[in-house]
C-alpha cells in the first residue's frame, strides 16, 4: 500500500519537474526572443504554453486522486498541497510568457534605448524561474531563499524601467505606444518573478512545514 | 516438533499398555474360567453323590457356599432351589445343560444375564433315579473386570502421558539444540550429532558455490565499471521509471553531478526538454536521439530501451561529444558557401564583360581593357580552383604523397628567385639568409608553404619595404621565418587568418588577386610535417611568421 503511494508521490514529483522545465523553457525563450530580437523564438512559446496547461490539469487530477484515495498526512500532505499550489503559479508563468510573446513582435521592430534595462530584467527573471524549479527538484530551502531575495532585484528593475519610460514619454510623446508596450512586458516579467517567489515559498513549506511572508499574487 | 514426538511416544506407550492389558485379560480370564468350571464340575459331582445317598434331605439345610443348587425332576419341574421358591419356577427341561445331562449324564452351559454384566456357569448331573442336580455360579464378565480395573488403568495412562511428554520435550530439545547452535558461516566446524553432517556438507557446498558466483559477479561488475569509467562517452543506465541505476564519471561530469545521484530520477539531474523527450520515448520502448548543448559543447544523446517480453525493463542513455563533428559540419557548410561565392564573383565579371563585348556596345578603344579584365578574372579563377584542389588533396590523400629528404634552404632560395619579379614590381627588397636544413618531407607542400608565406609578405607590404626569409637549424629543429615590414595584422584577426577564405581586408586582398586560401594551405602543410606556426605581428609595423619543423628522421 505504502509502496504504491510512494510510487505515486514520485510520479507527481517527476511530473512537476517536467512542468517546471517547460516553464523554464518558455521564460528563457521569451527572454532570448527579447534579447536577440528573434520573433521565431517567440513563436515557439504558444505551443509550449498549451503543453503547460495540459500538464497543470494532469497534475491537478493526480493530486486530487492522491488526496482522496490515500488521505495523506504530515509531510506527504504538505508535498501534495504544495504541488497543487505550485502548478497554479507555474501555469501563470506560462501564460505571462505567452503574453510577452504576443507583445514582442511590436517591440522587436524598434531600437531599444540603451538605458532601459528590460534585457537585464528578463535575464534575471528567467534565472529566478530556473532557480525556483531547481529548489523544488533538490528540495533545497537555501536556493528557495535566494529566489525570494532575487525578487527585490526584479522589482527594482521594474521601478527603474517605469521611471525611464516616464521620462521617455515626456521627451518624446510620439513614443507613447512603444513605451506602454515595454511597460507591459516589464510588468509581465515582474509578475513572473512574483510567481517564482511563490514557488520558492511553497518549496519551503513543503520541506519545513512553515510558510512565512505570504505574498499575494492576483 | 515436540508435539509430534510427544504424540508418537504417547501413542506407542498407550498402545503397548492396552495391548498387554488385553492379552493378560484374555489369557487369565480363560484360565480362571476353566478352573472355575472344573471346580463347578467337582462340586456338582459331590452334590449329585450327596443327593443320591441322602435324597431330598440332603438339600435341607445345605450350605450352598455361593453356589446355587437346583434339583429338577425328570419331567422338568423344579424340586428344590437354593435361591428361589421351587414351586414358582418354570419347567427346566428345555435348558441346554439339563437336556445334555438327561441324555449323557452330565451337561454344561453358560449364559449371559440380560445386562451382560454377569455370566452364569451351569453344570448339571443326572442321578440314578433320573432327576437332575444342577449347580450354577456367577462369573464376572471381562467387561466387569475391566470396569473394575478402570481406575488403575487410567492412572497408568496418565502416568504414560506425563512421562511421554517429558521424554518428548527432552528428546526434541536434544534434537533441536545442536541445530540452533550450528554456526552456518563455517558449517564443517560444528559439533552436532552424526546425522547432521550430510546437511552441513550440503550447506558448505552451497555456500562455496554462492561465494564463487558472488566473486564472479563482482569481477564482472568491476570489469564493466572499469570499462565504462574510462570511456570518454557518458553512459547512464536507467530503470523503466527513469531512476538512475548507474552512471559513469564522464556522464556525471557532463551533467554536473556526482555518483550520489544514483537512485534519483534522471529529471532531477537534468530536466531539459531533450531529456524529458528521451524519457518519454523510452517509456514507449523506442530508440531516440537528441542533441543537446551542455557547458558550451554539443552532445548527442542516444537512448536505447532494453525490452524483455514486450515490456521495457530499463534503458541505456549514451552521451557522445559531437562538438568537433558539429564544428566540422559547420565548417564544411561554410566552405561550400564560400567557394560558391568566391567562384561566382569572377565568373560574373567575365560573363558581364563578354556580354558587353558580344553585344558590340563597347567602343573599339575600350575593348582592350575588357579583354584584360576577362583574362585577369579567369586567371584568378584558375588560381582559386588550383588552391581548392590543393586543399582538398591535403584534406584527403596527403598521406600518399611521397616524402623525401629536402633542403629547406634550397627550396626557400628557389622561391625567392621565382618571386623576384613580383617583388621588384612592388618595389620590395627580398633577402634570404641561413644555412641548409635537411628535412624529411613532401617537397611540393614545403614549396607551396614557403611560396604562400613569401607571396603574402610581398602582397601585404608597402612600397620600399623588405621581406626577410631566414632558414636555420637549432638542435633537432629546422626553423623557417618570413618577416615583412608591411601593414601587419591586428590582434582580433590574428586567430582567424588561418581559416579558409578569411581575409583581413577583403577589398585589398581581391585587388591583389588573393584567394583567401594561402594561409590555410600553409597551416595544412605545416600540420602534415608536425610543424608549429608562430605568428608575431604588430599593426603597421610588420608580420613575422615562424614555422618550426622537427628534424628527427
Amino acid at each position: 500500500m505504502r509502496t504504491r503511494f510512494d510510487e505515486q508521490l514520485n510520479t507527481l514529483h517527476q511530473e512537476l519537474i517536467r512542468m517546471g522545465a517547460l516553464c523554464e523553457e518558455v521564460i528563457s525563450l521569451a527572454a532570448s526572443a527579447l534579447i536577440q530580437k528573434d520573433d521565431a523564438l517567440a513563436a515557439k512559446i504558444a505551443p509550449l504554453d498549451h503543453e503547460i496547461d495540459e500538464k497543470e490539469r494532469q497534475i491537478e487530477s493526480v493530486c486530487l486522486r492522491l488526496l482522496l484515495q490515500q488521505q495523506p498526512v504530515a509531510g506527504d500532505l504538505r508535498q501534495i498541497s504544495a504541488a497543487l499550489k505550485m502548478i497554479t503559479d507555474l501555469e501563470r508563468i506560462g501564460d505571462q510568457a505567452e503574453d510577452i510573446a504576443e507583445i514582442l513582435p511590436f517591440l522587436n521592430g524598434r531600437t531599444l534605448p540603451e538605458h532601459i534595462q528590460i534585457r537585464e530584467m528578463a535575464k534575471e527573471t528567467s534565472q529566478m524561474v530556473t532557480d525556483s524549479v531547481d529548489a523544488y527538484v533538490k528540495q533545497d530551502t537555501a536556493i528557495a531563499e535566494a529566489v525570494i531575495a532575487a525578487d527585490d532585484i526584479v522589482d527594482d528593475y521594474f521601478i527603474a524601467i517605469k521611471n525611464s519610460l516616464i521620462s521617455l514619454i515626456a521627451q518624446n510623446p510620439n513614443e507613447g505606444e512603444y513605451a506602454l508596450d515595454l511597460l507591459m512586458a516589464a510588468k509581465y516579467f515582474e509578475r513572473i518573478g512574483d510567481h517564482a517567489t511563490n514557488i520558492a515559498e511553497w518549496v519551503q513549506f513543503s520541506v519545513t512545514g512553515e510558510k512565512n511572508t505570504p505574498q499575494e499574487v492576483n | 516438533m515436540t508435539k509430534r514426538i510427544f504424540r508418537s511416544i504417547c501413542f506407542v506407550a498407550i498402545a503397548v499398555f492396552l495391548a498387554s492389558v488385553a492379552l493378560f485379560l484374555c489369557v487369565l480370564y480363560n484360565y480362571f474360567g476353566n478352573v472355575q468350571r472344573n471346580q463347578l464340575k467337582t462340586q456338582t459331582e459331590l452334590a449329585a453323590q450327596g443327593a443320591e445317598n441322602t435324597g431330598a434331605d440332603y438339600f435341607e439345610g445345605l450350605d450352598t457356599k455361593g453356589y446355587r443348587i437346583t434339583w429338577i425332576d425328570t419331567d422338568g419341574a423344579v424340586l428344590f432351589d437354593s435361591d428361589a421358591a421351587a414351586a414358582e419356577m418354570e419347567n427346566h427341561l428345555e435348558r441346554e445343560e439339563i437336556k445334555e445331562a438327561v441324555e449323557e449324564g452330565y451337561g454344561e452351559s453358560s449364559r449371559y444375564s440380560a445386562t451382560l454384566m454377569e455370566r452364569t456357569l451351569y453344570s448339571a448331573m443326572r442321578l440314578e433315579d433320573g432327576t437332575v442336580v444342577r449347580l450354577s455360579i456367577a462369573q464376572n464378565t471381562m467387561l466387569t473386570l475391566l470396569l473394575g480395573m478402570a481406575q488403575p488403568i487410567l492412572i497408568i495412562v496418565a502416568i504414560a502421558i506425563a512421562l511421554s511428554f517429558l521424554l518428548a520435550y527432552r528428546l526434541s530439545r536434544h534434537i533441536t539444540e545442536p541445530l540452533n547452535r550450528l554456526n552456518l558461516d563455517d558449517p564443517l566446524n560444528n559439533e552436532g550429532y552424526d546425522e547432521l553432517s550430510p546437511l552441513l556438507r550440503r550447506i558448505d557446498a552451497q555456500q562455496r558455490k554462492i561465494r564463487l558466483q558472488a566473486e564472479e559477479l563482482q569481477t564482472k561488475q568491476e570489469e564493466f565499471e572499469a570499462v565504462t569509467e574510462n570511456m570518454t562517452e557518458g553512459i547512464v543506465v536507467l530503470n523503466p521509471k527513469g531512476i538512475i541505476l548507474s552512471i559513469n564519471s564522464a556522464a556525471a561530469r557532463l551533467f554536473d553531478t556526482t555518483k550520489a545521484c544514483i537512485g534519483q530520477h534522471m529529471l532531477s539531474v537534468n530536466r531539459c526538454m531533450e531529456i524529458s523527450d528521451l524519457l518519454s520515448a523510452m517509456e514507449k520502448g523506442v530508440r531516440a536521439e537528441k542533441s543537446i548543448t551542455l557547458q558550451g559543447r554539443t552532445y548527442q544523446m542516444d537512448i536505447s530501451p532494453v525490452s524483455e517480453d514486450g515490456s521495457v525493463t530499463g534503458a541505456v542513455l549514451l552521451v557522445l561529444d559531437v562538438t568537433e563533428k558539429a564544428q566540422a559540419e559547420q565548417m564544411r557548410q561554410e566552405f561550400t558557401a564560400n567557394v560558391s561565392h568566391e567562384l561566382k564573383t569572377p565568373l560574373q565579371i567575365i560573363a558581364g564583360s563578354a556580354e558587353l563585348l558580344s553585344n558590340g556596345i563597347v567602343k573599339e578603344e575600350d575593348r582592350k581593357s575588357f579583354y584584360d579584365r576577362i583574362l585577369t578574372e579567369s586567371q584568378r579563377m584558375i588560381r582559386l580552383v588550383e588552391d581548392i584542389i590543393r586543399l582538398s588533396h591535403l584534406d584527403e590523400g596527403a598521406n600518399e604523397m611521397k616524402r623525401e629528404n629536402v633542403d629547406l634552404f634550397a627550396l626557400a632560395n628557389e622561391t625567392v628567385k621565382s618571386l623576384q619579379t613580383e617583388a621588384e614590381n612592388a618595389q620590395i627588397t627580398m633577402r634570404l639568409e641561413g644555412t641548409p636544413a635537411i628535412l624529411y618531407g613532401i617537397p611540393q607542400l614545403l614549396r607551396s608553404l614557403i611560396f604562400n608565406l613569401c607571396d603574402n609578405a610581398i602582397k601585404y607590404n608597402r612600397a620600399g619595404g623588405t621581406v626577410a626569409v631566414q632558414v636555420k637549424t637549432e638542435k633537432d629543429r629546422a626553423i623557417l621565418s618570413v618577416a615583412d615590414t608591411g601593414i601587419g595584422i591586428s590582434p582580433e584577426h590574428q586567430n582567424r587568418i588561418f581559416e579558409r577564405f578569411y581575409r583581413v581586408d577583403k577589398s585589398r586582398s581581391k585587388e591583389l588577386g588573393g584567394t583567401g586560401l594561402g594561409l590555410s594551405i600553409v597551416k595544412h602543410a605545416a600540420r602534415l610535417h608536425e610543424a608549429e606556426i608562430a605568428l608575431n605581428s604588430a599593426e603597421n609595423e610588420g608580420t613575422t611568421i615562424t614555422v618550426t619543423f622537427p628534424m628527427a628522421n
